[in-house]
């Protein structure tokens, strides 16, 4: 999605003498490489998935490799087209070419073709954009924003760990580890829990040393815990854990609708760690870089703190009516919020209001300096929509009713209708505020140097939020259909 | 062409071509055409073009099929078919197929819009740049003062003229921070910071242009103003003449000593924050002189501390020092409590004329409970080193912090303007000076009349922060050909804090302007921090303040001297 950027950093990031001709090469012998472990796991023609690998790297190498200016942003934007790719082909033209695309055959191909998802995004997609993204860092000639190891890992570590305690908490009471669905069970609870522990710590560290020069704010960072978190679900439950468990790689719909719950785990855990990845690396950067006089912005900290509020307030209730119409229609209306499952449709549609501008105000906090146009805001909301269905619908209104979260297929099919509902409340909830913020930042902004600020937080050119949007979006949508 | 235009066109022609997949998908070609062009001029009106972003169009448009897809082909479609719609679980896995179609429909979009738009800019150059209004001469609106009704103003205007760019506001004044008045005394009493309770008028004000300088002239013919050169730089190519098609005067008050020149000569002011860091270094100066004064008599003038006036700045600031430099007695074991005084001389038989006779009262009691000891119905007469001249007796004493009377600024002596018998301006309702348009005035340099009640308006910040709103809306109607307003304002109350943690508050009754409630003790002082507090401009301030306060409940007042007054 275009956006208006002052510096392209991807290709500014680029070195002068490095051949055009090296990241193609690079990255189709990485994805034919790839493309022979997939053939090889998923026991097809070894041939035919090496000339597949080995086209997704070399196109990745083509067209892609100017945006993978770090290993982070490498992975983001290779996961988005692994799964376009597979969307297209597999999935997509080929049934539709070949007639079965008016039918819930075309559902059942996708199904049966789940494991080459998986093995496009585990295979094609992490090695190459890591690889590339790699080898774009080394010749980013230092034109990139600094990198700090010490606050990568260390925000990152506490904030995995962080994320990893409060989520372990929470669910270790019905003896369920989302994070170790997979593995089988382990001799000990202590061992379990220092499993857990581990692979937090894990997510969390590689959370931060991959995506610190992406995430921006709190909404990016939950945008980015959410779409690690699916890959992660792809990478643990249903690759890593059973490997290391001994069991047989199974990469089939069946074995992943039985983990789905797990995924639904995965993706509160993402956003967990990236609301508190965030905190620490918003505390590090206060109190090691903008704490610097010479870093001093014109605008103190904390100012529109309140009118973000205010506006995510009024926003979230022009998103509430919005999208009370189908929540209405589609019954969830009077069980809103799990106050009282016999409010009348009015009580109810005044709780969902009330809600919903609770709702807006956590978009206003945590979103507020990540979105500079209608287009951007709306995209932004969608992810915030989607966000609320996996934590609203699927988790907080279950628990506060039966006192139990189901993450299953079943649950996740019967709150379908509402995730429609959920993702028109975020596109409004989200252009509202922006429309409310302009209304207000427009006349700030004929002074130059608020102008210049605000121009620095526009996200420029090239960063991995339009693959972030496709990648979490795609898969929060499509996983509970083709699985369910 | 219109940008808008041509980007919806651009927009158009894609999701024409991008339609192929809708047409295949949701089996009725007319339809998924006529989705594609719409969806397609939207998407690209929405953002504006750059150059060779093909795959972040990809990807972010391709992310906007997925919506598309439930917005669409499950809801909108449905109900204009007359059905239901299609959001059940099984309904919407049946269409499986048009999510796919959505989601190439949307990458595809994207690469279109991408490649038309670059094949637009190559053969018609760039999007036309917005059209900016044709230049005009600025109306330029000047603004002297940076106090409450200056600051305030120029805060107003800048609120209310947003983003027109045909008005300038500049703002001169001899500081460049607004002096948070009512917590001045605090201030004097080594309780708070003093640049704490100053807001910097060019961290506050985002399109006023501010001048940090001294009036030296008004020439109201040629319609400038003439700032006073700076004696440190004869060189110096400083602006000193300001053009102005609106003026405003917000110059505020000075010490008014009535004509006694040694008084001039030897109090203490107390208007500013020099005023009050000079008085609290003092204070610690005249401590650490007494303690190694031997002689009873001659300790005696070091301790005793004479404020005259009895209205809120000499009450508050006489309570503050008492309190000040009774807490500080500890830290000078030599000095014994009997040997200090805290003194206020006020010519009336009461303090605080601007409260009701019981708070008066009141307050006196619960001073003189602490040791501050009063003069009533007492004159300062005069004054020498060492001694205080007062009607009814001298008073031997090295400190006189003068508060018991005001002027408007001398600068408006000057002025060929109508004037009430203190100096100040006189103004009409509308804050304007009657016969000179374009010249408006507020604050304690204007005779306020209250077109409502018909009496004069009190200088105080309460109704100065209110003039000045009245006075920007003016401003404003008056460059829009629009009618003026009458200023109006029913007071508020007012508090003053006598002591540690004991205040007097006497507030007007909402909706029963000529009744009052009356506080007085520690809901009062509550009451006096929670409201100043509120009023104190900037958050970081406030934290300031807060922080000062909290540490003042656990830790002894600081003596360190930051200034040497020798």
């Amino acid at each position: 999605m275009s956006q208006t950027g002052t510096v392209n950093v991807a290709q500014a990031g680029k070195g002068v003498g490095v051949s055009w001709l090296i990241e193609p090469v690079l990255g189709l012998c990485i994805g034919a490489l790839g493309g022979a472990v997939q053939g090889a796991l998923l026991a097809t023609s070894v041939g035919r998935s090496v000339l597949w690998g080995a086209v997704f790297g070399l196109v990745f190498g083509l067209f892609f490799a100017q945006r993978a200016t770090s290993p982070g942003a490498g992975l983001i934007w290779s996961l988005a087209l692994a799964l376009l790719t597979w969307l297209l082909f597999p999935a997509g033209i080929l049934r539709l070419l070949s007639g079965s695309g008016h039918s819930m055959a075309m559902l059942q191909d996708a199904r049966q073709q789940f494991p080459e998802l998986v093995g496009v995004l585990i295979c094609l997609g992490m090695p190459v954009g890591v690889t590339l993204g790699i080898w774009g860092e080394a010749h980013s000639k230092g034109q990139q924003p600094k990198f700090s190891w010490g606050r990568a890992v260390v925000a990152g570590g506490l904030a995995g760990t962080l994320g990893g305690f409060v989520f372990g908490r929470w669910v270790s009471s019905g003896n369920y580890y989302p994070l170790l669905a997979g593995f089988g069970e382990l001799n000990s609870r202590s061992a379990t829990v220092s499993l857990h522990f581990a692979i937090a710590l894990l997510i969390g560290a590689s959370f931060g040393v991959l995506f610190q020069r992406d995430v921006r704010g709190f909404g990016s960072c939950m945008g980015w815990g959410l779409g690690y978190a699916i890959f992660w679900w792809f990478m643990g439950p249903l690759t890593l854990l059973r490997t290391a468990a001994g069991l047989p790689l199974d990469w089939s719909a069946e074995q992943a609708s039985v983990v789905f719950g797990s995924l639904v785990g995965h993706i509160l855990y993402g956003l967990i760690l990236g609301v508190t990845y965030a905190a620490f690396d918003r505390l590090w950067v206060r109190l090691f870089v903008q704490s610097d006089p010479l870093n001093r912005e014109v605008e103190g900290p904390g100012l529109r703190l309140l009118r973000s509020l205010e506006w995510g307030a009024l926003a979230g209730l022009v998103g509430g009516v919005a999208s009370s119409p189908i929540l209405l229609a589609t019954g969830v209306l009077p069980t809103i919020a799990g106050l009282d499952t016999r409010l009348s449709s009015f009580g109810g549609l005044l709780i969902h209001l009330l809600v919903s501008a609770l709702i807006g105000m956590s978009y206003g906090l945590l979103f507020r300096n990540e979105a500079s146009s209608v287009g951007l805001g709306i995209a932004w909301g969608w992810v915030f929509g989607m966000i609320w269905w996996y934590v609203g619908p699927m988790t907080l209104l279950p628990l506060m009713l039966t006192g139990v979260c189901d993450w299953s297929t079943d649950a996740a099919s019967a709150l379908l209708p509402s995730l429609m509902g959920h993702l028109i409340y975020g596109a409004v909830t989200a252009s509202t505020f922006l429309l409310l913020e302009h209304r207000y930042t427009r006349w700030l902004l004929l002074d130059p140097r608020i102008a210049a600020r605000a121009q620095r937080r526009i996200r420029p050119v090239g960063t991995p939020a339009p693959a972030l949007w496709f990648f979490a979006l795609g898969l929060g949508v499509l996983l509970p259909i083709l699985l369910g | 062409m219109n940008r808008f235009a041509r980007r919806s066109l651009i927009g158009a022609a894609a999701g024409l071509l991008a339609s192929a997949a809708l047409v295949f998908t949701l089996g009725n070609p007319l339809l998924g055409a006529a989705l594609g062009i719409a969806f397609g001029a939207a998407f690209s009106a929405s953002l504006p073009p750059t150059r060779g972003t093909y795959v972040d169009n990809l990807m972010g448009a391709g992310a906007l099929g997925v919506p598309l897809w439930g917005l669409v082909s499950v809801i909108a479609l449905p109900l204009l078919s007359g059905q239901m719609p299609q959001w059940g679980a099984e309904q919407m896995r049946q269409h499986f197929p048009s999510l796919v179609g959505w989601v190439i429909y949307g990458a595809s979009l994207g690469l279109f819009t991408q490649a038309l738009s670059d094949i637009a800019g190559h053969f018609f150059g760039p999007e036309a740049a917005p059209r900016l209004p044709p230049a005009r001469e600025k109306t330029r609106v000047v603004i002297l003062g940076g106090g409450f009704a200056g600051m305030t103003t120029a805060d107003c205007l800048e609120q209310q003229l947003r983003t027109n760019a045909q008005v300038s506001v500049t703002l001169v004044s001899e500081t460049n921070a607004l002096l948070f008045t009512p917590m001045l005394a605090e201030v004097a009493g080594s309780s708070l910071e003093p640049s704490h309770i100053s807001t910097p008028l060019r961290s506050s004000l985002h399109q006023t242009e501010f001048i940090r300088g001294r009036v030296a002239e008004i020439q109201l013919d040629k319609r400038r103003v003439i700032l006073e050169a700076d004696p440190r730089n004869n060189g110096s190519t400083a602006q000193r003449e300001i053009p102005y098609d609106h003026l405003v005067f917000a110059l505020g008050a000075v010490s008014n000593y009535l004509g006694m020149a040694n008084v001039e000569k030897l109090a203490f002011n107390f208007k500013s924050l020099l005023d009050a860091i000079r008085i609290r270094n003092h204070v610690i100066e005249m401590f650490e002189r007494a303690e190694r004064e031997s002689e009873p008599a001659l300790r005696r003038p070091l301790l005793t501390f004479v404020v005259a006036g009895g209205g809120f700045a000499g009450v508050e600031v006489a309570g503050a020092l008492n309190d000040f430099t009774r807490g500080i007695l500890a830290d000078y074991p030599k000095l014994r409590p009997e040997e200090l005084s805290v003194i206020l001389v006020h010519s009336r038989d009461r303090i605080l004329p601007e409260l009701s006779e019981s708070l008066a009262r009141y307050a006196q009691k619960r001073m003189e409970e602490r040791g501050v000891v009063f003069r009533l119905n007492a004159r300062l007469a005069d004054a020498r080193p060492g001694v205080v001249v007062v009607s009814d007796g001298d008073i031997p004493a090295e400190t006189l912090v003068w508060t018991a009377g005001t002027a408007p600024n001398p600068l408006l002596k000057t002025l060929a303007v109508e004037k009430d018998k203190r100096g100040a301006l006189i103004v009409d309702s509308t804050l304007s000076l009657p016969g000179h348009p374009g010249l408006w005035a507020l604050g304690d340099c204007a005779a306020v009349i209250d077109s409502k009640t018909e009496k004069p308006c009190p200088p105080t910040a309460q109704f100065a922060l209110r003039e000045a709103k009245t006075l920007a809306q003016n401003i404003l109607a008056q460059l829009e050909r629009r009618p003026v307003r009458a200023f109006h304002f029913d007071s508020l109350g007012a508090l003053c804090v006598v002591g540690h943690q004991t205040a007097c508050a006497e507030l007007t009754v909402p909706f029963a302007r000529q009744r009052s409630m009356r506080f007085s003790g520690l809901l009062a002082w509550l009451m006096w921090r929670g409201i100043y507090l509120a009023k104190l401009p900037g958050l970081e301030r406030k934290i300031r303040v807060l922080m000062d306060w909290t540490i003042e409940l656990f830790f002894p007042r600081d003596i360190v001297q930051t200034i040497d007054l020798k």
